[in-house]
């Protein structure tokens, strides 16, 4: 009896660890993508604000901020007209339409 | 890497043939051409009406002129590679007779360009039709009235065609994570004095090293005509913009038969003072200082095309003040020096830059 009483705590002890240890990583696949898309967002637009600032900047002030099929196009002009990089390019249009 | 990997004897023998082979450059084109990544419909490039209209007085000794403007820009994508683009100046000057009267003069028109990019990969875009010349960076790049800090074009502005008729090849890319290279090489195959549309038979290019964290910019232009006496053309070019303080610092020298000279040119903004901040942080101060210093041609043939007729300096300073981002009202003041005669230059006026869509664009 006693052997079956601490079979059983034995056994929902284990189901309730392989439960915790099995719920720890889907916590972690739910909430960490989320956060990591975040805090990458947030470095493409401070690299964008760089990337604005060291080569539009060095013409003409900040525009305002145009919807992003128009800005698509002007900075599509703006690359060829200032022979800004690929990179430069789809970083400042990043900044620019978020 | 992989192909070391895999067989160290050969030690990645074609890959480093390749690399070393003159034929890289072709290769790297057109390997990279597919890998471009296609646009999302709904951030689709779409056509636009843009471009710059603008008011301004300008009393050149004792003078009075004045002149209205508007150049519209078309933009029409075409696809993830392809620019039309196109723009155009319509300039109405107007004067005072010298003996009185009401003020007459003429509204001329101009193509700037029209021309078809084709981003071909991104460290190559060619441009075919008419083009701003790529000499120095004025033309190109500071040239609009929205842009440009002080509203008198620089005395050595005409030593380069403004525009050309033919081919360019031009793109910018990393050498590496502190230095950006720009190039542009062009062929003008047409040679053409129609009023609205003149134009040399030449060929040049231009060569621009960018620094990304100091934010300097230094450059080399060179063009030879292949007309008239065959001459040849070259500049430098330096553009600043510190991290510290909203300054930008541009400059250029230019020498050819018709002449040579330099000027300098700094805007400040005064976003950084501690009072009426509101108001300050719309306001720029610009100044700019430059010298002419004539070439082997007469001063008659200078004064056509539009440069001083003898040995010049200017000196400038104005005040901007943004309205909104796309309106700006200027102000400047600058004396000229040379020995025709010393006289002053005063400009006001306002400068307008819209940009309409022609298409759908959905929200913002």
């Amino acid at each position: 009896m006693k052997f079956k009483c601490l079979a059983t705590i034995w056994l929902l002890a284990v189901i309730s660890a392989i439960g915790i240890a099995s719920a720890q990583p889907r916590t972690r696949t739910a909430t960490e993508p989320a956060v990591r898309r975040a805090a990458e967002a947030d470095a493409m637009r401070l690299e964008g604000e760089k990337r604005f600032r060291a080569n539009c900047g060095r013409c003409h002030a900040a525009p305002q901020k145009f919807p992003p099929r128009m800005m698509a196009t002007i900075v599509r002009h703006m690359r060829v007209r200032a022979t800004i990089t690929d990179e430069d390019m789809r970083l400042v249009l990043y900044y620019m339409t978020q | 890497m992989k192909c070391r990997q895999k067989n160290p004897r050969y030690r990645c023998v074609w890959a480093s043939t390749v690399r070393r082979s003159r034929y890289f450059p072709l290769l790297v084109f057109l390997i990279s051409a597919p890998l471009f990544a296609q646009t999302p419909a709904s951030d689709s490039p779409v056509p636009i009406l843009t471009g710059t209209a603008g008011y301004f007085n300008f009393v050149t000794a004792g003078q009075n002129e004045i002149d209205t403007q508007i150049n519209p820009v078309l933009l029409v994508p075409l696809g993830d590679h392809w620019l039309v683009e196109s723009r155009a100046e319509f300039e109405g000057v107007f004067q005072r007779p010298p003996d009185g009267g009401s003020y007459g003069g003429m509204v001329s028109k101009n193509l700037d360009y029209l021309q078809v990019d084709y981003i071909a990969n991104p460290y190559l875009t060619v441009d075919v039709g008419r083009f701003l010349t790529p000499f120095g960076i004025f033309n190109e790049r500071l040239y609009p009235i929205w842009i440009r800090s002080l509203q008198q074009d620089p005395l050595i502005l005409p030593l380069s065609a403004e525009s050309s008729d033919g081919m360019m090849l031009r793109g910018g890319f990393p050498v590496n994570a502190k230095v950006n290279l720009n190039y542009a090489a062009y062929v003008s195959a047409v040679s053409s004095a129609h009023n609205n549309s003149q134009s040399d038979r030449n060929v040049g290019g231009r060569m621009g090293v960018f620094l990304p964290r100091p934010r300097v910019e230094v450059g080399a232009s060179w063009q030879k005509l292949f007309q008239g006496q065959r001459s040849n053309a070259f500049g430098f070019h330096f553009a600043w913009q510190p991290t510290r303080l909203p300054l930008n610092v541009h400059s250029e020298y230019a020498r050819s038969n018709q002449g040579s000279g330099y000027w300098v040119d700094g805007a400040y903004r005064f976003s950084q003072v501690l009072f009426w901040q509101k108001a300050m942080r719309r306001l720029e101060f610009a100044g700019r200082a430059e010298q002419f210093f004539s070439g082997q041609i007469s001063s008659d043939e200078a004064q056509a095309l539009g440069l001083p007729g003898a040995n010049t300096r200017e000196g400038e300073f104005g005040l901007n003040y943004y309205l909104h981002d796309g309106l700006k009202a200027v102000a400047s003041y600058g004396r000229q020096f040379s020995s025709v005669g010393n006289f002053n230059l005063w400009t006001v006026g306002i400068a307008y830059r819209f940009a309409v869509p022609l298409g759908r664009v959905g929200s913002q």
